[in-house]
């Protein structure tokens, strides 16, 4: 039996609005990708290309072995279906219980998404969309409203993905998971960076602490909590 | 057309022309057909489509009822086509320059600043629609009359947080009423001739033609 083969190839795929443009080239393979870039960048327009959920100006987007994709928008609410959170749990396909158990919001049961926190809201969101596996997961701009604890927590549970390609889309510089590639939108072209900790020398968005450590003659594995923490260590000996 | 002054004359001018009469709407599509991108709108302001099947259903029911249907699609009809335009054509901070410079930098600054926080939001709503669509085809549900009420229910929730937002934002920054600003307009040749022949829509409109064809009859 042969392995099931799960990529994405972007073949010269283009994107062009009024006075703005985005080109991507490259192949992304399982695991998890980070893409990077400032905010405008076009990051949520390549999210949504990649979901097939925005038309190309140019080129094409060839996925081997994807049979289920899930996109996570910027902005939570805009997912909203359900008058009340378990509502909005069971319009994901996902047990009310579950969820409100593991997101701290059982008392919050019949109460409008819409009155909850943005920071509850994006727990909320995401956590329906990870209690599913996806061949292809797509989050864009995940830790926005997020604090430091929960986006440690959210850094684990993607880290605990064992199958499929998962693509992050932030500008979020601290708490990032350990990723398998790391990507760039600089001049509106996505730029593969490469593997870490090497992609490090490419990145032009490498956060400052990794930029310290490495000055320090100290360059982390890769970017999750641990890598850093690990690398702080060696410095001191 | 670059000057709003003109542009959002010759709207009310046309909007006024198509609304009297059926000939004063064809007149009033005529213009539109000459004087603006025409289609290049209706392609990039979607909402035309919904807007003018909402006044086909409307038209439909007042013809079955006895009222004269066609003559208030034109007529309605015409009327939305220049509202895109204008809508299409407006450029952010048009209404502030607008108003301070028909009444004043006190009480023409808050009309200008209330109108454009009415356009900025008009826009906010139309692109938090098309997310929201996005969102539901993620769900696998397909867009119908049950996703009304949750997304009526997040665009007002939207409008409102985006409201406070701005509110809070004038607040910190010391606004209490009025406010400095120099108002500056590039009038091309082809605005004057645009805002002159809406005039003539507008004559259209109010003369009686049919009498003139009766004194040759």
């Amino acid at each position: 039996m042969g392995v099931l083969i799960i990529r994405i190839t972007l073949n010269r795929v283009h994107a062009i609005r009024d006075d703005w443009s985005l080109s991507a080239s490259g192949t992304l393979d399982e695991g998890v990708h980070l893409v990077s870039g400032d905010v405008g960048s076009g990051k949520s327009t390549l999210a949504l290309m990649i979901a097939g959920l925005f038309p190309l100006s140019g080129g094409s987007i060839e996925k081997e072995g994807i049979t289920s994709t899930m996109l996570s928008l910027q902005f939570p609410e805009l997912h909203v279906t359900g008058l009340t959170v378990a509502e909005e749990c069971t319009s994901w396909g996902v047990s009310p219980d579950d969820i409100l158990g593991t997101t701290g919001l059982t008392g919050k049961r019949d109460v409008s998404p819409l009155s909850l926190s943005r920071g509850e809201l994006n727990r909320l969101h995401l956590a329906c969309i990870l209690a599913k596996n996806h061949d292809l997961l797509l989050l864009d701009e995940p830790f926005s409203s997020l604090d430091c604890e929960e986006k440690a927590k959210l850094c684990t549970r993607i880290g605990q993905t064992s199958q499929g390609i998962t693509i992050i889309f932030t500008h979020e510089q601290e708490i990032l998971p350990r990723v398998t590639r790391i990507w760039e939108i600089v001049d509106g072209m996505l730029v593969d960076c490469g593997t870490p900790p090497d992609a490090f020398q490419n990145w032009h968005h490498v956060p400052s602490i990794i930029e310290k450590l490495t000055a320090l003659g100290s360059i982390p594995d890769n970017l999750s909590l641990d890598d850093l923490k690990e690398a702080a260590c060696r410095i001191r000996g | 057309m670059q000057d709003p002054r003109i542009r959002i004359a010759a709207a009310s001018i046309l909007s006024i022309a198509a609304f009297i009469s059926l000939l004063g709407a064809l007149a009033a599509f005529l213009w539109w057909l000459v004087f603006t991108p025409r289609f290049m709108i209706v392609k990039k302001i979607r909402l035309v489509f919904s807007l003018i099947l909402m006044i086909a259903f409307f038209s439909v029911v007042l013809e079955l009822f006895g009222g004269n249907g066609f003559s208030y699609f034109c007529r309605m009809t015409v009327i939305i086509l220049i509202g895109m335009w204008v809508f299409g054509e407006q450029q952010s901070g048009e209404f502030l320059n607008i108003g301070v410079w028909l009444f004043g930098t006190r009480m023409g600054f808050d009309i200008g600043l209330v109108a454009e926080m009415g356009i900025q939001s008009l826009s906010s709503v139309t692109a938090d629609l098309d997310r929201i669509r996005i969102a539901e085809q993620i769900k696998g549900k397909r867009w119908g009359v049950h996703s009304l009420v949750p997304a009526v229910l997040v665009l007002v929730h939207g409008a409102l947080n985006r409201a406070e937002d701005a509110a809070e934002l004038l607040a910190v920054r010391g606004y209490r009423s009025g406010g400095t600003l120099c108002p500056v307009f590039n009038t091309g040749s082809l605005d004057r001739v645009a805002g002159l022949c809406s005039l003539g829509v507008l004559l259209c409109a109010l003369i009686p033609v049919s009498e003139f064809f009766i004194l040759y009859r």
